[in-house]
């Protein structure tokens, strides 16, 4: 009887522990289940982020400025060139006198012309940009001063002054006070301003830009090399590597 | 009353769905957006500037630097944030993240009025790209509004 009872008993504990094997493992299997959806939603985030960002690095970089080869023309006659010129060591600067960045840069190259004066060539090419409404006029500014041999002082004043003329609708106004402040002759300066000699110079400009390959402003190129300093310290140390490979 | 309850907790969830996909939807493109200006910033490449042309001024500007951060990679992070809450949320159903995710979003507001007032009235200078964000940011708030009154209607019911 007791036998019985006892067998009965553990049939049911036996019953009862396979349902709780059962339940364990029909959780486990859940358990599972979820993880493996939760790992495979969060990596297909990850990848569809990844690849979205991926392929926007991608198409900031398919810009000629990162990848062409450039041709940039050796220095001529027609070149505006500060410094020695029997040096070996070449910087060519691509600008815009209204580009907001080339004015940002306006004081690292002053201070690297002043620093290596007599030991670098310095030559300022002009890239006009289209969107810049006052760029072309502020060009021909530079060249009606560099008629009368004032190049480099004009140069510096539409660099110094540029948040005053850059969007500013009366810009000649203001390039003629510039003239004025640099004892210029301004009548002179006024009729040079328009003189179909230096728009054609102007044009010739961005014309031999775009041949270039140059599709942004400023551009560097040292010796030939495309730099893209993001300082003075980047600036200099590769002025110093030139100077030192031609020791 | 189980039946109304049920039917309630039915509809809240169609409606933090719709809900839910608006917003990924938002970050999403504001994400992409402010890491395109946030790429072209780092590797100095010019913006493709469409519309009103002030792109170059405004990212040059002083004011496109917050703490030696470009704004931009501020608001890439601001949305990479928001997508990610929202995105933990649909996967956790935590209710926290998604409080957080929409409460943030009044950040993200203020934010693009101080940018957008800086563009009209200081630098006078309109970039496109910075634009997109004030709206996404913009229609972002609105859908933070928006869950938060559903979310206290649908409480009311249930």
């Amino acid at each position: 009887m007791e036998l019985t009872q006892g067998d009965n008993s553990s049939k049911k504990e036996n019953k009862y522990e396979a349902k709780q094997e059962e339940r364990k493992r029909t959780a486990a299997a859940l358990q599972k289940k979820k993880t493996l959806k939760r790992v495979s939603f969060w990596t297909f985030v990850i990848l569809l982020l990844g690849g979205g960002v991926y392929g926007i690095i991608k198409l900031g970089d398919a810009s000629p400025s990162s990848q062409a080869a450039f041709l940039v023309a050796p220095v001529s006659s027609q070149d505006l060139v500060m410094g020695s010129s029997t040096s070996r060591v070449v910087l060519i600067e691509y600008s815009d006198f209204q580009c907001p960045a080339c004015g940002a840069y306006y004081p690292l190259v002053k201070q690297i012309t002043s620093e290596y004066q007599g030991r670098i060539q310095f030559v300022y090419r002009n890239f006009p940009l289209p969107q810049h409404k006052n760029a072309k006029l502020a060009i021909a500014a530079a060249y009606a001063a560099d008629k009368q041999g004032r190049f480099w002082e004009m140069h510096d004043a539409l660099f110094e002054h540029q948040p005053s003329w850059a969007e500013s609708n009366n810009a000649e106004a203001l390039f003629i006070t510039y003239a004025g402040d640099l004892h210029l002759n301004v009548t002179q300066f006024t009729s040079d301003l328009h003189s179909p000699e230096i728009q054609q110079r102007v044009d010739s400009d961005y014309e031999q830009a775009v041949k270039a390959g140059i599709n942004s402003t400023p551009s560097f190129f040292l010796d030939g090399a495309r730099i893209q300093p993001q300082n003075y310290d980047a600036f200099k140390s590769a002025i110093d590597k030139e100077l030192a490979a031609h020791a | 009353m189980m039946h109304s309850s049920q039917l309630s907790t039915k509809s809240w969830q169609l409606t933090r769905n719709v809900l839910l996909t608006i917003g990924l939807v938002l970050s999403l493109i504001g994400f992409f957006d402010a890491t395109y200006l946030t790429v072209t910033h780092y590797a100095g490449t010019e913006l493709n500037c469409p519309l009103f042309g002030g792109c170059e001024t405004v990212t040059t500007s002083i004011y496109s630097m917050v703490g030696g951060i470009p704004v931009a990679l501020w608001g890439a992070g601001y949305y990479l944030t928001v997508l990610v809450l929202l995105l933990a949320y649909w996967d956790s159903r935590y209710e926290v993240l998604w409080r957080i995710a929409t409460r943030m979003t009044m950040l993200g507001f203020l934010a693009a009025l101080w940018f957008v007032f800086l563009q009209l009235f200081v630098i006078h200078a309109v970039c496109f790209y910075c634009m997109i964000s004030a709206g996404t940011s913009t229609l972002l708030f609105v859908w933070g509004v928006w869950a938060w009154y559903e979310r206290i209607a649908w409480r009311n019911v249930c």
